[in-house]
């Protein structure tokens, strides 16, 4: 079983997407029971991160070549993905104190999760169309339990801009930043 | 580290536009992980609100079976305050059906000593509540509010206000339980607000920050780009 995994591509992408929406619903279940908010975060996110593990750094779009220019480029998504909260008018949601860090480790969790390992998984399977469109895919269903369904064509834009970006840089540190940029303030 | 072409920048550029469309139709825009809470109807609006919706109002009508008053909860129309009722909750004294009305108080007192952050609820039933079984009350609050450490109630808005026994329930709401009806308001008292929220994302601290993201990234890049053009 193990074997076939490792040599079949499209089996192994597949294993992937279903164990993060199982971690990501389960995630989004739990945290709608009183008290369980931030463990269910941190925990759900520290599920996501651990699927990592194992999964060479350079596969997952991480490394420290142009170090400072994957810096730049998370500034910049962050800035992409508040622009439209920071020009609209009227009230954007406050983010209380005792979820900053869920936030964060949510953020990388779910980047490493989604643009890491399902992306690397995906390319391997079907080239960088169907990790481009199956991590955007994969992505919005993983938020159709945690989000209303009016927001998930937001959700969707923001995991395709990601994607593309994990595609045309070849860089997962540049989503890290901006994801956990935009998490914190919203 | 990046491809090469004028491709891979187009379809980014492309991906960041549509995500603004996107973003657009929805409030803030990608918000991710916690779910947006609906958005709370104020009484009184604070000035970070933006466009508010009056509050509603809620009417019940529980059944007498037997002597012995139906369980069922009475909530206003936008869920802002459900309060659930036990069998036997009401001293019937013959009545056949036990009206509850859940109105919201058109003003927001300002009780010395205490900070409310939901509106002022009116809850009154046809028959008093049976004071063994004790009605849950539970209370949304707004996340542009900080957290309330008590649901607080009186029988009249302008008089002495209460704190009652409270626990925090689902995200942003607070729980009670009360064997009189009367008026019900979440707060805090103002000696002691509470250490509460990071206000990033809030009035004018957004826009703040996202213009500080944009020069930190125009001066970056700039040594960036001469110390490539050098290369």
């Amino acid at each position: 079983m193990i074997s076939a995994v490792r040599f079949r591509p499209a089996l192994r992408a597949g294993l992937v997407a279903i164990a993060v929406l199982l971690v990501e619903w389960s995630r989004a279940l739990v945290a709608q029971q009183p008290g369980l908010t931030v463990a269910a975060l941190v925990l759900g996110g520290c599920a996501l991160t651990a699927m990592a593990v194992g999964w060479p750094a350079e596969r997952l779009g991480l490394g420290t070549s142009r170090f400072g220019l994957r810096i730049l480029g998370g500034l910049a998504l962050g800035v992409v993905l508040l622009l439209p909260a920071a020009v609209r008018p009227g009230a954007a949601p406050l983010l209380p104190a005792g979820l900053a860090i869920a936030a964060v480790v949510v953020s990388i969790g779910e980047e490493l999760a989604f643009r890491g390992v399902l992306y690397a998984a995906l390319e391997e399977s079907g080239g960088a169309p169907l990790a481009i469109g199956g991590t955007t895919l994969v992505w919005t269903v993983a938020h159709a339990l945690s989000h209303p369904p009016e927001f998930l064509g937001a959700a969707a834009a923001a995991g395709l801009l990601l994607a593309l970006w994990r595609w045309a840089c070849r860089d997962l540190v540049a989503p890290v930043i901006g994801h956990v940029i935009a998490d914190l303030a919203l | 580290m990046t491809r090469k072409g004028t491709r891979p920048a187009a379809l980014l550029a492309l991906a960041a536009v549509l995500y603004a469309v996107a973003a657009w139709t929805v409030a803030p825009g990608f918000y991710d992980g916690f779910g947006p809470p609906q958005a709370y109807n104020f009484t009184c609006p604070p000035p970070q609100a933006g466009a508010n919706n009056k509050p509603a109002s809620g009417h019940l009508d529980i059944k007498v079976i037997g002597g012995v008053s139906d369980a069922n909860s009475a909530f206003t129309e936008d869920g802002q305050i459900v309060i659930g009722f036990l069998p036997g909750a009401f001293v019937v004294d013959g009545k056949t059906t036990i009206a509850v009305d859940i109105t919201p108080l058109a003003t927001c007192p300002k009780p010395s000593g205490i900070r409310f952050v939901t509106n002022i609820y009116q809850v009154t039933a046809s028959a008093p509540l049976n004071p063994d079984k004790p009605a849950n009350l539970v209370l949304r609050y707004s996340n542009l509010e900080p957290d309330p450490s008590k649901v607080y109630q009186a029988s009249d808005p302008n008089g002495a206000w209460a704190p009652l026994t409270s626990q925090p329930g689902q995200p942003y709401t607070i729980e009670t339980r009360t064997t009189t009806f009367g008026y019900f308001g979440a707060g805090y008292p103002s000696s002691s607000p509470p250490t509460g929220s990071i206000q990033v994302g809030g009035g004018q601290i957004l826009p703040i920050v996202v213009a500080a993201l944009i020069v930190m990234v125009v001066l970056a890049g700039l040594p960036l780009a001469v110390m490539r053009r050098r290369r």
